[in-house]
């Protein structure tokens, strides 16, 4: 009996973040002019303080969590909790201090802007 | 007698690579998707949950990326339909690398599985999800029954 306390109070003590979540790639459309890359994803369901993104080395790494909450019983559950994640490499030339995102229903949006070394650039051909 | 038993060492070798195979179909899958991705085909509307708190019913929808005024819910008797349709929001003087969300319009439409008071109806959309709390009539509702 005292063994099953136990092993509850173990269980709860777990923070939600450990738990086993499937991992599922989100849909993103990526966008780019002349300033910058867009970056559009698609995270229902996630709060924008579970939203992660890194940009390391090249590799940019987002990663989102859903906690989907279930009230009262369950009739169907089609979308359950869920681990937002996806990896892509982004060009050396990106300004990673410039780099910004928004949450928007349920739709992340990031601007990676170029450097500026990396925008086109005209050159006048000056009169001698 | 030589040949038969080469027959089924053959047979189990065809089984063993079908099991490998097999196998690998799951184990190499590094990008998984959730089953139905909802937004890829066309004839399937979005997911949806729905529970039962006794009081209410409730729907959850995920409508990444539509508007409030893009989203049509519509309720007769026991019958709910929801309609929605996202525009395409590529920004103009972008050229594109990957799109993989896009335009979409769908409707969906369930029998609800008890009476529902139709001024009781509660919708909110929050972070790409869409919330209905359809209260149930008066006669849905569960009862406590007093013993004699």
């Amino acid at each position: 009996m005292s063994e099953r306390q136990d092993l509850t109070v173990r269980e709860e003590a777990l923070s939600e973040r450990n738990r086993q979540i499937p991992t599922v790639a989100p849909m993103v459309d990526i966008l780019e002019n002349e300033n910058e890359i867009l970056l559009f994803a698609d995270m229902p369901g996630v709060d924008r303080k579970d939203i992660s993104i890194n940009i390391d080395n090249g590799r940019l790494a987002l990663s989102g969590i859903r906690e989907v909450k279930p009230v009262g019983a369950v009739t169907w559950e089609e979308f359950a909790d869920v681990e937002f994640r996806r990896t892509f490499s982004v060009p050396q030339t990106i300004d990673v201090a410039g780099v910004n995102a928004e949450l928007k229903e349920g739709v992340l949006l990031l601007h990676l802007p170029k450097s500026e070394s990396a925008k086109p650039r005209q050159i006048e051909i000056k009169v001698g | 007698m030589w040949t038969r038993m080469r027959d089924f060492d053959r047979m189990f070798q065809a089984m063993d690579l079908l099991h490998s195979k097999l196998n690998g179909v799951f184990q190499n899958d590094d990008r998984p998707r959730l089953p139905g991705a909802a937004w890829g085909v066309a004839e399937s509307g979005p997911r949806t949950n729905m529970y039962d708190t006794g009081e209410a019913l409730e729907i959850r929808v995920e409508v990444p990326g539509i508007q409030k005024d893009d989203l049509n819910v519509k309720l007769q008797g026991n019958y709910l339909e929801i309609r929605g349709n996202r525009k395409a929001e590529t920004p103009e003087g972008y050229s594109t690398h990957r799109v993989e969300r896009g335009a979409t319009s769908f409707t969906r439409s369930f029998t609800l599985p008890s009476e529902v008071d139709a001024a009781k109806v509660e919708a909110t959309l929050k972070d790409g999800i869409l919330t209905l709390v359809l209260g149930k009539a008066e006669p849905a509702k569960p009862k406590q029954i007093a013993i004699n």
